[in-house]
């Protein structure tokens, strides 16, 4: 299919095509309060097409599996006689790095066996007074992707993820809390058993109900918890935002902006990530990108458009879908210095708060807030009640707090570290331990 | 294709089967600052099976290649045996439809060239950045998209509906320094190409209160008396109290069910609530939801006190009362689920001014950058706010944040406005990973007796 598209891609357009076609079949089983409701299977197939003709570049895309590659290449063209001037360079061809991205465990998993892994997640959480829903999704995927340069890219991935949620309704108090895994294979016992234990200790600890602290307080936030940290600075490292002249990052590569022990990497060569691949969607091969190096900015994402119009390489992180054109995005995103051999196999998630709760005296952990990602995430500033938070006193957790809010600038926050936690661990597609972080703004109500 | 679709439907041994079937035309243009980011015309097709047996659970099976839809009928088919469920599931009664329900195309977007398309938006970016030299950055989309529909269910109804939406929206982003402040314009509307046309006055007015938040102070943290704008409090409704009706939350969950127990006295006699899948021309309208419901005004509380929630047919079926016309799915690659529609607080008395006479410190929350519900707690983020002083709207402030937990809230809601109107916005709603499913909220000016506003607090 790719190579039809970019046969006759070459000959109506003068600055050469780039495509992906991309089929994906996804199985997945529903457990809904606490018995098994469906079962389901996606067959998904479409084609991606961005063609550069007269100095302008456009796109179209389709799931209509029999049409005409013609068709395709006329929207594309129609779509660039619209389009800006860029001028953007098709990568070459270039050795692809080795990395595994399909497991045959997970491929050939039957839905008998996806059925059992969900019964027995459900049946260890059982509890009296609660509910639980899980949900198992298996996914294998044919990718290929070709450019009119001569790069070109095959590979079969799978991808598996595994959800839980326990619900407790006392009255009108509404607890619910869950974990996740999501890698290339299937969750072997240990990361099942895992799962089921930070369900049961933070559940276990919320049964409690205490009044919430209130002032300006250390609070130590788990790897869930900091995605509201995270993403201001994710979306500022991004190159997308550092063109438009909106990222409070941009011009300071080479400035030290956080604390000395704060860094970050994008890894897409993780074996068993599900997010691992061996190039791009636009052909550029995958490698390490070091953002954020102890403390000092060092590098921005960008895929092949934003590179061009940032008079830059493009560091392989394009992505695209059957719909629009390419975007930059992360791959697996690693948080502080891990040892690239441990990075890839979960370590033990340990105690909550990843031993930082104990030197608090008066103060919070946050493991999930409400609305993150509204607002004016970019600029820093956040303010978020509580999802799901406990009270630390003298450095023991007393209790589950409801009704509190937390504030601050993460850019402010990041430039002291009151920690970091042994409790490091994936949580989507993000490595990170539990952080301290001092001088956060508490309010109750 | 409803022959094939019916003939396919006779390969299936369930209890229950139903094949849709979604062909859908779409272009986007999108605008970022100076330049045109993309203007793409995409055409996506696909379909959806599923199929129920007695005893068995739900087997679906979604696809693009319609050369697969014998295929995929007998997958459901197998899937829905492979799954025992006990007690079985089991859908209300629904007279079966056979209907052409073709909406009103109002201007179809489909004979429309995307260079008109494009130059539409362009004007309205170009709106944005000429109110100041502060506005760094802008990003304004159109989207329209036509959907042809066929739905068959093996109970004999057949559907054929032509579905249109269009959508605007538009971003500015000033900055001074290291301050950045945005403002947002959306428009969403179930109709066409004449819809969208005279729309500058409303990018203008987000680019210039991007500008002037550059200067307003963050509001200051703590409990106050608060009045939501209507499109404040369409989006409160939606998030805090909305999802709570939908009735998959509470059907097979008894804690829940009992916390949601119709006749229970959620607020004062001023609240009345609703949700309208049959309002015209709005975002979540339809004549029928996809299990071939048709759609309906939907009373949720009424002066006060619970008396309905939203309901698929199975839901309806297990707390024996009747389907609603809620049971949605945002596209072919997915089965349908409890939604939400058009959902509003109902019309009161009086006027802003009404609102805010008697309250002598406050504050008025405008605008919707979104919110999140998770359940008994709600967030939501408005645009931009306004000190009340004295009974007077006073001087405007950022970072308004309004948090609460729902019971409390919509008891404390006291006053609410005679000055209604349906919020007629872009963006969607997510659920069980469909997202942006269109629908829209609608309110009058609502006043909260005490609500906590984040922000930074003293330390």
């Amino acid at each position: 299919m790719i190579e039809q598209l970019l046969d006759v891609a070459r000959r109506r357009a003068d600055g050469g095509a780039d495509g992906l076609w991309r089929r994906v079949e996804r199985t997945s089983v529903a457990f809904e309060w606490g018995r098994l409701k469906a079962a389901a299977v996606t067959e998904e197939t479409g084609a991606n097409l961005r063609v550069c003709h007269g100095g302008r570049v456009g796109v179209a895309g389709t799931t209509a599996a029999e049409a005409a590659a013609d068709a395709l290449v006329e929207r594309a063209l129609a779509s660039a006689a619209l389009g800006e001037p860029l001028d953007l360079g098709f990568p070459p061809a270039t050795p692809l790095p080795p990395l595994t991205t399909f497991f045959a465990p997970a491929a050939e998993a039957s839905l008998d066996t996806l059925i059992r892994l969900g019964a027995g997640l459900l049946e260890r959480l059982a509890r009296d007074g609660c509910r639980v829903n899980v949900a198992i999704e298996r996914e294998t995927a044919e990718t290929n992707v070709a450019n009119t340069a001569g790069a070109a890219g095959r590979y079969r991935s799978t991808a598996v993820a595994v959800s839980a949620e326990v619900w407790r309704i006392a009255g009108d108090d509404v607890l619910v809390l869950g974990d996740a895994f999501e890698g290339a294979d299937l969750p072997g016992e240990e990361t099942l058993a895992r799962i089921v234990d930070a369900i049961d200790d933070r559940l276990t600890r919320a049964l409690t109900i205490v009044t919430p602290p209130e002032g300006t307080l250390p609070v130590i936030f788990t790897p869930p918890g900091l995605e509201a940290l995270l993403l201001p600075v994710t979306q500022g490292l991004s190159g997308k935002a550092v063109l438009q002249g909106i990222s409070p990052l941009g011009g300071q590569v080479g400035e030290t902006v956080f604390d000395p022990r704060f860094s970050v990497t994008d890894d897409p060569l993780l074996a068993g990530r599900a997010a691992s691949r061996p190039l791009d969607d636009e052909c550029v091969p995958s490698h390490v990108t070091r953002l954020v190096e102890c403390g000092v900015v060092r590098q921005f994402i960008y895929d092949l458009e934003t590179a061009a119009r940032a008079k830059t390489r493009s560091t392989g992180h394009g992505r695209r879908r059957v719909f629009g054109k390419p975007v930059p995005a992360y791959t697996n995103l690693v948080l502080g210095e891990v040892a690239r051999g441990e990075r890839g196999r979960d370590q033990r998630w340990g105690e909550l708060g990843g031993g930082l709760v104990r030197d608090v005296t008066d103060g919070l952990l946050v493991d999930e807030l409400i609305g993150v990602g509204q607002g004016n995430v970019i600029g820093g500033a956040f303010s978020h009640p509580v999802a799901l938070a406990y009270r630390i006193e003298r450095g023991e957790i007393t209790g589950r707090v409801k009704d509190a809010a937390v504030a601050g600038n993460a850019y402010e926050l990041w430039k002291r570290v009151g920690g970091f936690g042994t409790d490091a661990r994936w949580t989507s597609g993000r490595y990170a331990p539990s952080v301290r972080l001092d001088g956060v703004s508490v309010a109750r109500r | 294709m409803i022959d094939r679709l019916t003939a396919a439907l006779r390969r299936s041994r369930a209890a229950y089967t139903e094949i849709r079937v979604e062909r859908t035309w779409s272009t986007a243009v999108t605008v970022r600052g100076r330049r045109l980011d993309a203007a793409t015309a995409s055409e996506d097709q696909g379909g959806c099976v599923r199929a129920l047996h007695r005893s068995g659970g739900w087997g679906v099976a979604s696809f693009t290649s319609l050369e697969r839809l014998e295929a995929m009928v007998t997958r459901a088919d197998e899937l829905s045996r492979a799954v025992r469920v006990d007690p079985p599931i089991r859908l209300a009664d629904v007279a079966p439809h056979q209907a052409e329900a073709l909406l009103e195309l109002d201007g179809d977007v489909r004979g429309i060239p995307l260079a008109a398309k494009q130059q539409l938006i362009a004007a309205y970016n170009d709106t944005m950045l000429a109110v100041s030299n502060r506005v760094v950055d802008t990003l304004a989309t159109y989207h329209d998209e036509v959907s042809e529909y066929w739905y068959v269910n093996s109970e004999g109804t057949i559907l054929h509906q032509l579905r249109p939406e269009v959508t605007l929206s538009g971003t500015a982003v000033a900055r001074r320094d290291g301050t950045i402040e945005k403002g947002l314009e959306s428009i969403g509307l179930r109709r066409g190409w004449h819809s969208v046309q005279d729309k500058a006055a409303g990018f203008r007015a987000a680019a210039e209160r991007a500008v002037q938040l550059l200067d307003a102070p963050t509001v200051r943290g703590g409990t106050y008396p608060v009045v939501l704008d209507p499109e404040l409090a369409g989006v409160f409704i939606h998030e805090a109290f909305g999802h709570l009706s939908e009735a998959d939350f509470v059907y097979e969950n008894p804690p829940a069910r009992a916390m949601m127990t119709l006749g229970r006295r959620f607020g004062k006699p001023v609240l009345n609530v609703g949700d309208n899948g049959a309002a015209p021309g709005l975002r979540g309208t339809l004549p029928f939801d996809d299990e071939g419901t048709p759609t309906q005004d939907t009373a949720l509380i009424r002066e006060g006190v619970l008396v309905g929630r939203l309901h698929s047919r199975e839901t309806a079926a297990t707390l024996g009362e009747r389907p609603t016309g809620n049971a949605r799915a945002l596209s072919f690659r997915h089965a349908p689920i409890v939604r939400m529609t058009n959902t509003y607080i109902g019309n009161g008395r009086g006027t802003l001014e009404d609102l805010i006479q008697d309250i002598p410190l406050g504050v008025y929350a405008c605008g919707a950058f979104g919110g999140q519900t998770l359940l008994e707690n709600f967030s939501f983020t408005a645009a931009y706010g306004h000190m009340i002083r004295d009974g007077r709207v006073a001087e405007l402030v950022k970072d308004v944040v309004l948090a609460g937990n729902l019971v409390q809230t919509l008891d404390r809601i006291d006053h609410i406005a005679g000055d209604f109107r349906w919020n007629e916005m872009g963006g969607g709603c997510g659920k069980g990973g469909q997202s942006p499913l269109p629908v829209t909220e609608g309110a009058p000016h609502v006043r909260i007796e005490a609500a906590l506003v984040g922000g930074e607090v003293a330390a």
